[in-house]
């Protein structure tokens, strides 16, 4: 009943984003508007984007990531379907993790693949980018576990904004501690898989708690 | 039914709780401000000034209590929302989201008192160390509980989404100080550690005992009288709160 | 170095807090049963009123 059930959701979610494919740029859009930004508000000289260049790549990714939760649920929440999720007769938990990869596919693994190139605008040395995208692939799906908590929490509410940023904001920071940590220590010459390591043990504890915590928080706000 | 089991049920009982509270809040201000004001007396003038600190260390007497309540607070505060998510139980949504600002309060107190201690001690208001970084963020964790309590019309669901924020805040806590204190040790010349190794001589200590008693006592009075007025708005067109309200013409 | 200043400023914020925390709860309580005696008065004034009261 679980795998007919993920794959039934995996292809509603695939055939509703090929409707509105434009949609699924637009996280990294807004990662490569910050990195303009950033560039343009640190000068744009080569050494000093250089020496930032992971910590605001890092930034890009979670603060597009942050935007991007209000679609992890709000379109089923308005149409009713969260309901049904509650009635059917798999585990609410077990939907809303195949939500939660499906929505970490098509938004954050487009920023991966944008990352090397948003990267160079950076002048990050070549040498960090691998420790930079193994960070960015173990930290996303942890990022948008402890999103979907959040977003779990706040789906009733119409103007949620700034509250899910709030909200979010301060679980997220041992994943960009440790995230952005890695590569730091990586281009002081220092071991990043420890780092790496604490982040890979993290998605593996919130693949299990978050939907946990999140079906909770679906079942409390639609009370 | 034993009669310690049949209080808390008692307790549940919203006019019950009200009288319980009523009665029982300015007793737990008084003794706090008894305890306090020997507390408050001792820090400031019968503790000798500290060998390497002078006066300012005085602030330790209101900054390490003050800390203490903002963790302590959280974990109860986690405990009740726990406790209200499992079982239901209307009393303890009420009591966890009346620790929310007390905690806050605390928290912001350690800040800023920490702040006004680091200034002359050394040389500056702020400093990215663990602990305050990890206090820092505790305060956010507070105010997204407050926020997202205010921010739920339905009382009932707004005091149980909040109580699982704040239990999924207390489970990450631990893992925020570690890597906040693990990035710290990663950036070279953070060697200044806030608080210091400096021991205590035995006769400093009576009035730090009686401040940590005294923040206790506090915190009880506030959480009481606050879980008052959440359980009055709750119950708004009860009969009780109407007599109640009646009474006090 | 005088601390004294650095002294005082730590015990005022500590004082004005917990004074903010001891008066804000009391003005909620008040503004509650306010409200509930504002209610019971509309009640009564409703003559004849077949609402089911609460």
């Amino acid at each position: 009943m679980m795998w007919p059930a993920a794959r039934a959701l995996m292809a509603r979610d695939l055939r509703l984003l090929w409707r509105r494919r434009g949609d699924a740029l637009q996280p990294a859009l807004f990662a490569l508007l910050v990195v303009v930004l950033f560039a343009l508000a640190l000068g744009g000289e080569a050494q000093a984007l250089a020496k930032v260049a992971s910590a605001v790549l890092w930034l890009a990714v979670l603060l597009a990531g942050l935007l991007s939760l209000d679609t992890l649920f709000r379109g089923d929440a308005e149409d009713g379907s969260l309901e049904q999720w509650m009635l059917a007769p798999v585990p609410l938990s077990w939907l809303v993790l195949v939500r939660t990869f499906m929505h970490w596919a098509t938004t954050a693994l487009p920023l991966l693949v944008a990352t090397p190139f948003l990267a160079e605008l950076l002048h990050l040395p070549h040498g960090q980018l691998p420790v930079l995208l193994a960070g960015l692939a173990l930290g996303t799906p942890l990022l948008s576990l402890l999103g979907a908590v959040v977003a779990a929490l706040t789906v009733g509410m119409r103007r949620s904004g700034i509250l899910v940023a709030l909200l979010a904001l301060p679980l997220y920071v041992p994943v960009l501690v440790f995230g952005a940590g890695s590569v730091s220590a990586a281009a002081q010459g220092l071991d990043p898989v420890g780092a790496l390591l604490l982040l890979g043990a993290g998605l593996a504890v919130a693949l299990v708690l978050a939907p946990l915590a999140a079906a909770a928080a679906i079942r409390i706000a639609l009370s | 039914m034993n009669p310690v089991v049949r209080w808390f049920h008692q307790l549940g009982s919203p006019p019950y709780f009200d009288r319980f509270a009523q009665r029982w809040t300015p007793w737990a201000y008084g003794l706090a401000v008894l305890v306090m004001a020997y507390g408050l007396y001792g820090a400031l003038f019968m503790v000798p000034a500290d060998y390497q600190q002078g006066d300012s260390f005085r602030i330790l007497y209101i900054h390490v209590p003050s800390a203490w309540m903002s963790m302590a607070i959280f974990a109860l505060m986690a405990i009740y929302a726990a406790i209200a998510l499992v079982w239901r139980i209307k009393l303890c949504e009420i009591l966890a989201m009346a620790c929310a600002p007390i905690g806050a309060a605390f928290t912001l107190v350690t800040l800023v008192t920490g702040s006004i201690w680091g200034k002359p001690m050394w040389g500056t208001w702020w400093d990215w160390d663990p602990r305050l970084t990890t206090e820092l963020i505790l305060l956010f964790l507070y105010l997204g509980v407050i926020g997202l309590y205010n921010a739920i019309d339905d009382r009932r669901a707004a005091a149980r989404a909040a109580g699982l924020l704040a239990i999924v805040g207390v489970a990450l806590l631990p893992v925020i100080h570690y890597s906040v204190t693990w990035w710290n040790s990663l950036h070279q010349g953070q060697t200044i550690s806030l608080f210091g190794k400096s021991h205590m001589d035995p006769s400093m200590l009576p009035p730090l005992f009686a401040m940590i008693v005294a923040t206790k006592l506090w915190f009880i009075g506030s959480l009481l009288a606050r879980a008052r007025a959440d359980n009055l708005r709750r119950e708004a067109g009860k009969d009780w709160v109407r007599k109640l309200a009646g009474a006090m013409q | 170095m005088s601390y004294q200043n650095y002294v005082v400023a730590a015990y005022a914020v500590f004082a004005i807090v917990l004074a903010w925390d001891f008066v804000a709860p009391r003005l909620q309580i008040r503004r509650e049963l306010r409200a509930a005696r504002l209610r019971v008065a509309r009640d009564n004034s409703r003559n004849g009123s077949t609402e089911l009261t609460r």
